[in-house]
């Protein structure tokens, strides 16, 4: 097994790196030296720039709202109401369905003559289309992310709420905090380790779980608006055989992906928390 | 349960809490009616009512027979079952083991085989994909490299005047399709934390009975793992099933294809005419059900052995 990480993960890792120095022909056609010349190709082009911020852009979003809304609903079940317990079991749900598949449906509930906004196209002609009009192919993505990314962080939230000793909270309440406060003072700061590992998991999520909705929803279009990074490096890889091409950004973007993990957990060490 | 009842007026803020868990809930499930219903109509009523409509249209066997006989869906249905079980056997199989060791034994390169495998959680598969794919087109690369570079290769081209290049592609197989999935150590952490809760006192009271380290790890840590072992084999199953970009490369025969990739494969087919959407959203529950049901009648094991609190 351990053969196996190292064929499969780390070889893969470090062929990347390898081959961002090399001129890769496909079909296996032998190989040159280049030096740097591959990354000087990638970074001088604008469409790398433009999927890059692309991503960056979609990385603050997707997780932001991801795990904001997630907050919500897991202080909102924390309460131990009636709905708590169907509630636990249904916003898990979407775990189990790929990226891929909901992306079908999320296609036809935006599409913008047979879905949910026909009728509204219908009144104001040109109000909504996804297929002509970049940033409303950007929300579609954004939101189905969303959708695929609340359960997860709903469960790590409300699984660290539900650590919070009953005692703290009645100790608040008694000396006259009342529920936002007890949220802001007592439950956040003490979520900060489940609030920190919830960012982390989405940051890289992020990156790379779009790519099934990319592939099934918008294929990048239009025009570019939604060729995040990954699934840029996968039509320059699979679909245009630029192997060095592909490499060398799959080179740019593990490294970014790792910096942004490193400077994460420099910060939970800094942020110390007690129970 | 939370209740602070006796202290304050919870009433009204129970009121806001059930409102927001409604809103959730519904924001969860509206996609899911939505291909629910759609996946009863028949093609001719979703035509007339002009794209979506709330009718139930009593067809959903019709469609579901279409997709029994007219794709593939059932085989790739078998394929991404076998998979994904390949996948979870082999992660926690073996993330138990190198939790096992990591934890109870003292070792030179314990650090090292930690800070091996804390790399594989951060680069997930889909960012390596592209080199990936050639390793697994031809998983011999490396023996090809060394050859080459012990000068192997030199020494069996003037001797036997050709020069060897091995080659051997998994693509199209369960196992080149499952192995790099697995290539992950995610599970570690979640066994490491939890043989940390057990007691000290464990494994030295092993070791005075007689029972060396395999003794105690299969009659007493497996026992008492069987929370954790169950909730990652789900979780990892329900992972490796949902996975997309690895298995659309890895497999490019629609025998071979996972049942998510088969799906989306036929949705590509037709772009330009107005799509069969009915037969589409009956395919997408299709491939969804054996996933979803996992996770639905397994919810509480599932978070209670991933430990999630504890992190």
């Amino acid at each position: 097994m351990l053969a196996l990480i190292v064929m499969f993960f780390y070889i893969p890792v470090f062929l990347a790196f390898f081959w961002s120095f090399f001129l890769e022909r496909p079909f296996g056609g032998g190989s040159e030296f280049v030096g740097f010349q591959n990354f000087r190709r990638v970074l001088s082009d604008q469409e790398f720039w433009r999927a890059m911020w692309r991503t960056l852009l979609f990385m603050v979003l997707a997780p932001g709202t991801a795990i904001g809304v997630s907050l919500v609903l897991a202080l909102a079940a924390d309460r131990g109401i009636r709905l708590s317990q169907p509630a636990r079991n249904i916003i898990i749900w979407p775990k189990a369905i790929a990226g891929a598949s909901i992306g079908l449906v999320f296609v036809f509930i935006f599409n913008p003559r047979l879905g949910l906004f026909a009728p509204l196209n219908d009144l104001f002609p040109g109000l909504w289309n996804p297929r002509i009009d970049g940033t409303d192919a950007y929300l579609t993505l954004l939101f189905a992310q969303v959708w695929n990314g609340i359960p997860f962080n709903f469960i790590i939230l409300l699984s660290g709420l539900q650590t919070i000793p009953d005692s703290l909270t009645k100790a608040a309440a008694m000396d006259g905090a009342g529920p936002w406060r007890r949220i802001i003072d007592i439950q956040i700061p003490l979520l900060t380790p489940q609030l920190f590992l919830t960012f982390v998991l989405e940051f890289v999520g992020s990156v790379v779980e779009a790519f099934g909705l990319i592939d099934t929803m918008t294929e990048g279009g239009p025009g570019g608006a939604t060729t995040l990074l990954v699934y840029k490096i996968y039509v320059d890889g699979f679909k245009a055989y630029d192997l060095s091409g592909a490499a060398t950004q799959t080179a740019l973007l593990m490294t970014a992906v790792a910096i942004m993990v490193a400077l994460q957990f420099r910060l939970e060490k800094r942020v110390k928390y007690e129970r | 349960m939370k209740d602070s009842g006796m202290i304050e007026n919870a009433r009204s803020v129970d009121r806001a809490a059930t409102f927001i868990l409604v809103a959730g809930i519904s924001f969860i499930l509206l996609p899911l009616v939505i291909a629910a219903i759609t996946a009863t109509q028949p093609y001719e009523t979703f035509i007339e009512a002009g794209g979506l409509s709330f009718a139930l249209g009593g067809h959903f066997l019709d469609n579901m027979e279409k997709i029994l006989s007219e794709t593939k869906l059932l085989r790739q249905l078998g394929n991404s079952l076998a998979i994904a079980t390949i996948v979870a056997i082999m992660k926690v199989g073996f993330c138990f083991l190198a939790a096992y060791a990591l934890v109870f034994f003292e070792g030179k390169f314990r650090r090292a085989l930690f800070a091996v495998m804390i790399a594989t959680v951060m680069l997930p598969l889909d960012l390596r994909v592209i080199t990936t794919y050639q390793i697994v087109a031809n998983v011999a690369m490396p023996l090809n490299w060394i050859l080459d570079a012990t000068g192997a290769n030199w020494a069996i081209e003037k001797v036997a005047g050709f020069r060897p290049y091995f080659r051997l592609s998994l693509l199209d197989t369960y196992f080149g399709t499952a192995a790099p999935i697995a290539a992950n150590c995610t599970a570690v952490f979640i066994f490491r934390q939890f043989f940390l809760t057990l007691p000290k006192d464990l494994p030295r009271a092993a070791i005075m009975d007689g029972a060396g380290p395999i003794r105690f790890m299969i009659d007493i840590v497996l026992p008492l793992s069987k929370t954790p072992i169950v909730a990652t084999l789900l979780f990892f199953f329900v992972g490796a099933w949902t996975n997309y970009l690895w298995p659309l490369v890895a497999a490019s025969t629609p025998d071979q294809q996972t049942a998510v990739v088969g799906l989306a494969r036929i949705a590509d087919s037709d772009i330009d005419e107005i799509p069969q959407v009915p037969l589409l959203m009956a395919g997408a529950l299709f491939v969804s059900f054996i996933p979803v049901a996992m996770i639905a009648v397994m919810q509480r094991q599932i978070v209670r052995g991933l430990n999630l609190s504890s992190r």
